[in-house]
């Protein structure tokens, strides 16, 4: 087996994992039957540990596994960020907001954006001079463009939380 | 030929789906 095809696997076997270790324990914390938004995190893991790595491991889905991956990346930030707005620490200390909210959750789950990253560059973007690279950080797929939808989720999240009561 | 994306429908139909799909997150998750 190419040294490629094995370090393919060993990345989709760490993203399936970390995936499956984040979905058991939403579902632990909070389990779907309890609270229909409970569901949103239970889909998403769902899809993360499922059709997440397996549409990495094929040529024709990895371009589809790399989006899905990081949008659910994001809604996960975005929604994990807000339950720490929503119960904040009683006081605010440099302490408190990385051991006394979800920051630590969150930073997690960055290993999973990063995963997602590595299968993506090892197969697409073969060599620093790829085309794509090319001064066109805003641009797929890039750095900026995950920024971009970062915010742009982040905005419209906020705006369907505070106006769509 | 790669056409800009701002003039494909796909582009449009995609990220009206998906702004649609945000919006209804943040009317549903309610963490109080």
């Amino acid at each position: 087996m190419l040294q490629k095809e094995k370090l393919r696997r060993l990345l989709a076997g760490g993203l399936f994992f970390i995936s499956l270790g984040g979905w058991i324990l939403h579902v632990r914390i909070h389990p779907p039957s309890e609270n229909a938004s409970y569901s949103v995190p239970f889909i998403a893991g769902l899809i993360g540990f499922t059709a997440v790595p397996a549409m990495f491991l094929f040529r024709k889905t990895l371009a589809y596994a790399y989006v899905v991956n990081g949008m659910l990346v994001i809604i996960g930030t975005i929604t994990m960020t807000h339950f720490s707005l929503a119960h904040p620490p009683e006081t605010i200390t440099f302490y408190t907001l990385i051991f006394h909210t979800l920051f630590p959750d969150v930073v997690i789950l960055f290993t999973n954006f990063m995963l997602g990253k590595a299968l993506f560059e090892l197969e697409m973007l073969k060599t620093e001079e790829t085309r794509s690279r090319q001064g066109r950080f805003f641009r797929y797929p890039n750095m900026g463009w995950w920024l971009v939808h970062l915010v742009a989720l982040s905005a419209v999240y906020l705006l369907g939380h505070l106006f769509w009561q | 030929m790669n056409r800009f994306f701002l003039w494909k429908p796909g582009w449009w139909i995609l990220h009206a789906l998906a702004a649609a799909f945000m919006l209804w997150l943040g009317h549903i998750v309610r963490f109080d």
